[in-house]
C-alpha cells in the first residue's frame, strides 16, 4: 500500500494548499493499484501484440479480399463513377455514425470510481485528463490512418504518394474529429454545431446515395430523370489538401488540449454506462447487453408517452385466446409505433438495398436477405424480452408459444413489407421469396428466443482464440440460418 | 437554487425548484419515490445539468469544472462506485490525499464509522451497509463546506442511524451547510432546518 506521507512528500508535486498535481495523483493510484495485481509488462505486451497481429492479419485479408474483387470480371457491372460515388456516401454515412458514438460516448470517460474519488478532488482537471485525451487523439488517429491506408490499399493506384497521403487524411480525420467531438464535450450542453455536423454528414451521405440510385435505377438516356450525370470521380489524394487538413486538426486538438478544463463531471460520465456494455458486449460476444442499454437510453429520452386503451373495455368480437392473442399484438403494435428511430432505420436501409443494387449489383440477393433480417430483427425488440424474462411470461401467463407467437406477428408484417419495397431491385416476386421470407422469419425468432449465453462449459480453439461452444452456438442461432438462405438465394435465385 | 428544472424527454422531473440554504443549515428534500430528490443532489453536484434554472454557491453561479467549487463540495450519492482492487482503508486516504487534507483524519473517520475491521478489505467483499459507510467516510475525510447525502440513513442499522443524526448536527455546529434527502421521519425532524417537499 503506498504511504500517503511518502507520495504528498513530492514537495514539487503538491502546492502550497496541499492539493497534490494531478500527476502526482495518477503515480498514488497507479502505485497502490498496481500493489495487487500480479500482472507484469509482458503480459500486457502480450496483448497488444495479439490485437495488432489481428488487426494486421484481418486488414491486410479485407484489403486483398477487396481488391481481388475489384479485378475480378464480375464486378465491372456497375459503371466506375456510380461505385465512387457510393463510396463517398458510404464513408460520409461512417463519418457520421462515428461521430455520434463519440459525442455519445463522451468521448472523454472517467469510470464512477474515477468520478467519485479522483475527479471529485480540486485537482487540475486539464492535467488529469490530458493522458487520456492524449490517448484518445493517439488512438484514433492511428485507426483513422490505418484505415486511410487500408482503403487507398484496396482500391488503388498503387503509388506511394497516395498511400501516404491517403494514411495522413486517415490519421488527421480521425484525431481531427476526436479533437472536435472534446471541444463539443467541453462546451457542456450538445453546441449546435455539434448537432448540425452529425446531421449533415448523414444527410450528406443520403442525399449522395440518393442521386445516384435515381441515376442508376433510370439512366440518363431515356425516362423522367434524364440528365442526370453523375459528376467524373475526383482524383486521388494529393499532399496539398491532406497537409491542409493536417493543420486544422492540429488547430482542433490544440484548441480541444485548452478545454480540457472545462470538461464537467456530467460530460464525463454521460457515456459511461454505455461504454460499459458495449465493452462486455464485445469480450462476451452478446450484443444483447449493448441493444438493452441502448434501449433502454432511447426510452428514457422518450420520457412520457400518451398512454391509451389497449381496448380491454371495448365489447369483445372475439373470446379467450384470440382475444389475449389481440391484446398483445396490439401492445406491440403500439411499442413498434413509438419506436421512430426503428422506422428511420427501415428507410435508411432500403435507400441501402437500391444503393447496393446500383453499386454492386452482383451481391443485392445476399444484401436483401441480410438487411430484411435486420429490419425484422430491430422489430423483434417486444420477443426478445418475452423470450428472455420468466417474470414478464408469468405475469402475462398463458402458453409460451402463444406469446412468441403474438410478438412475432410485427416483425413478421414488418419482414413482409421491408421485403416487398426492396424486391423491385431485386427481382420479380416468385416462389422463391416466399420460401426465403418464412426462413427470415423463423431466422428472427430463433434470433430473439435464444437462450442467455452460458460461458463455462467445453472451449473450441478458434482464429479468435479459446471460444466456449455454448456461446457460439448462441451467437449464431438465427444468422446460421440467415446464411443458410443466402446460400440458397445464390443457387436458386 | 433558483427555478430549477430539469426533464427527460417531455417528462419534467423537477418544475421550477427554488430553495437555499445557509452555512450551518440542514436542508432535507423529501418527496414520494420518483419525485426527482436524486437528479435535484445530482444537478446541486454538478453531476447532472438543470434545462432552466440555476444552482448558485456563495452566491455564484455552480462550476464543477471550479477547483475551488470541488474543494468545498463533498457528496454521497447513491451511484458511488469503488475501485475494485483498492482496500477501505486506501480509499480514504486517497481521498484525503486528493483533497490536501492531514492523513490522521483518516484513522479518525474510520473508528468513528466503525471500519476499522473492514479497513483492509476490498469492496468486493463489504456489504450494502459497510459500503454505505465507506461512502459517508469518503464526505468525511475530507475539508467540506457543503455536504450533499443521498438517503444517507439507507442500508444503516439503529446504531448506525443514531450515529448519522449525531454526525449531522455536529456537522451543522461546525458550519456546515448540508442538502439531503431522506425518506427517514424520525432523522428528518432530528436534524432538519428545512423540509423542501417534492411532490410527484
Amino acid at each position: 500500500m503506498p504511504d500517503v506521507d511518502g507520495v504528498t512528500g513530492h514537495a514539487a508535486a503538491v502546492g502550497s494548499s496541499g492539493i497534490p498535481a494531478a500527476r502526482a495523483l495518477r503515480r498514488w493510484v497507479r502505485r497502490a493499484r498496481r500493489a495487487h495485481h500480479s500482472g507484469s509488462l509482458g503480459d500486457v505486451l502480450s496483448d497488444a501484440y495479439t490485437i495488432l497481429l489481428l488487426v494486421a492479419l484481418y486488414g491486410w485479408g479485407g484489403v486483398t479480399g477487396i481488391r481481388r474483387y475489384l479485378k475480378s470480371p464480375e464486378s465491372q457491372t456497375a459503371q466506375p463513377e456510380v461505385r465512387y460515388w457510393i463510396a463517398v456516401a458510404a464513408a460520409l454515412a461512417t463519418a457520421g455514425l462515428v461521430w455520434y458514438g463519440l459525442r455519445t460516448l463522451g468521448p472523454l470517460l472517467v469510470t464512477p470510481a474515477g468520478q467519485a474519488w479522483l475527479f471529485s478532488a480540486p485537482v487540475d482537471r486539464r492535467a488529469l485528463l490530458a493522458p487520456r485525451f492524449a490517448a484518445l487523439v493517439g488512438g484514433t488517429g492511428a485507426g483513422g490512418g490505418l484505415l486511410g491506408l487500408g482503403a487507398a490499399a484496396a482500391v488503388g493506384p498503387d503509388q506511394a504518394a497516395t498511400l501516404v497521403w491517403s494514411a495522413v487524411a486517415g490519421a488527421v480525420g480521425g484525431a481531427g474529429g476526436a479533437g472536435l467531438a472534446v471541444l463539443a464535450q467541453a462546451a457542456g450542453r450538445e453546441p449546435r454545431w455539434s448537432r448540425l455536423l452529425g446531421r449533415g454528414l448523414i444527410v450528406a451521405a443520403a442525399a449522395i446515395a440518393l442521386v445516384v440510385v435515381t441515376a442508376g435505377v433510370c439512366p440518363p438516356s431515356q425516362g423522367w430523370c434524364r440528365g442526370i450525370a453523375l459528376p467524373e470521380p475526383l482524383g486521388p489524394l494529393t499532399a496539398g489538401p491532406a497537409l491542409a487538413a493536417g493543420l486544422a486538426a492540429v488547430a482542433v486538438t490544440v484548441l480541444a488540449g485548452r478545454a480540457l478544463g472545462r470538461v464537467d463531471r456530467a460530460a464525463l460520465t454521460a457515456g459511461v454506462d454505455l461504454a460499459h456494455a458495449a465493452t462486455a458486449a464485445a469480450f462476451l460476444l452478446d450484443p444483447s447487453m449493448l441493444t438493452a442499454q441502448v434501449e433502454s437510453r432511447r426510452w428514457r429520452a422518450v420520457g412520457r408517452v400518451r398512454s391509451g386503451s389497449l381496448g380491454a373495455d371495448r365489447p369483445a368480437r372475439y373470446a379467450g385466446v384470440a382475444r389475449r392473442f389481440l391484446m398483445l399484438v396490439r401492445a406491440e403494435l403500439r411499442r413498434r409505433g413509438r419506436d421512430r428511430a426503428g422506422l428511420a432505420l427501415a428507410a435508411a436501409l432500403l435507400l441501402v438495398m437500391y444503393a447496393i443494387a446500383v453499386a454492386l449489383p452482383e451481391i443485392e440477393g445476399s444484401a436483401h436477405i441480410v438487411l430484411t433480417y435486420l429490419v425484422a430483427n430491430r422489430l423483434a425488440s417486444g420477443l426478445r424480452a418475452i423470450a428472455r424474462s420468466p417474470g414478464l411470461r408469468r405475469a402475462l401467463g398463458g402458453r409460451d408459444a402463444v406469446l412468441h407467437a403474438a410478438h412475432l406477428v410485427v416483425p413478421a408484417l414488418g419482414a413482409v413489407g421491408w421485403y416487398a419495397a426492396a424486391l423491385p431491385v431485386v427481382r420479380p416476386w416468385g416462389w422463391l421469396d416466399a420460401v426465403l421470407l418464412l426462413g427470415l422469419v423463423v431466422a428472427v425468432l430463433r434470433t430473439a428466443t435464444r437462450r442467455p449465453i452460458q460461458h463455462g462449459g467445453p472451449v473450441a480453439d478458434t482464429p479468435f482464440g479459446m471460444i466456449p461452444v455454448d456461446l457460439i452456438r448462441q451467437v449464431t442461432q438465427g444468422p446460421d440460418l440467415v446464411a443458410g438462405l443466402v446460400v440458397l438465394e445464390l443457387v436458386l435465385g | 437554487m433558483r427555478d430549477l428544472t430539469r426533464r427527460f424527454g417531455n417528462l419534467v422531473v423537477l418544475d421550477h425548484v427554488t430553495f437555499s440554504v445557509a452555512a450551518g443549515q440542514i436542508a432535507v428534500v423529501a418527496g414520494p419515490n420518483g419525485s426527482g430528490k436524486t437528479t435535484l443532489l445530482r444537478c446541486v453536484v454538478g453531476a447532472d445539468r438543470p434545462d432552466e434554472g440555476e444552482v448558485l454557491i456563495d452566491g455564484r453561479r455552480s462550476d464543477e469544472t471550479s477547483p475551488a467549487q470541488r474543494a468545498g463540495v463533498a457528496a454521497a450519492l447513491d451511484d458511488i462506485d469503488f475501485f475494485p482492487d483498492l482496500s477501505v482503508i486506501e480509499h480514504l486516504e486517497l481521498m484525503a490525499y486528493a483533497h490536501g487534507a492531514e492523513a490522521g483524519r483518516v484513522a479518525e473517520v474510520v473508528a468513528e464509522l466503525g471500519l476499522d475491521r473492514v479497513r483492509d478489505q476490498l469492496p468486493a467483499t463489504l456489504s450494502s451497509g459497510q459500503r454505505r459507510r465507506l461512502a459517508l467516510a469518503s464526505c468525511l475525510v475530507r475539508p467540506r463546506r457543503l455536504l450533499i447525502l443521498d438517503e444517507p440513513e439507507q442500508r444503516l442499522d439503529d446504531a448506525g442511524r443514531q450515529w448519522l443524526a449525531d454526525r449531522l448536527l455536529r456537522e451543522k455546529a461546525s458550519g456546515t451547510a448540508v442538502v439531503m434527502a431522506s425518506h427517514n421521519a424520525e432523522l428528518t425532524a432530528a436534524v432538519a432546518d428545512e423540509v423542501i417537499n417534492l411532490d410527484a
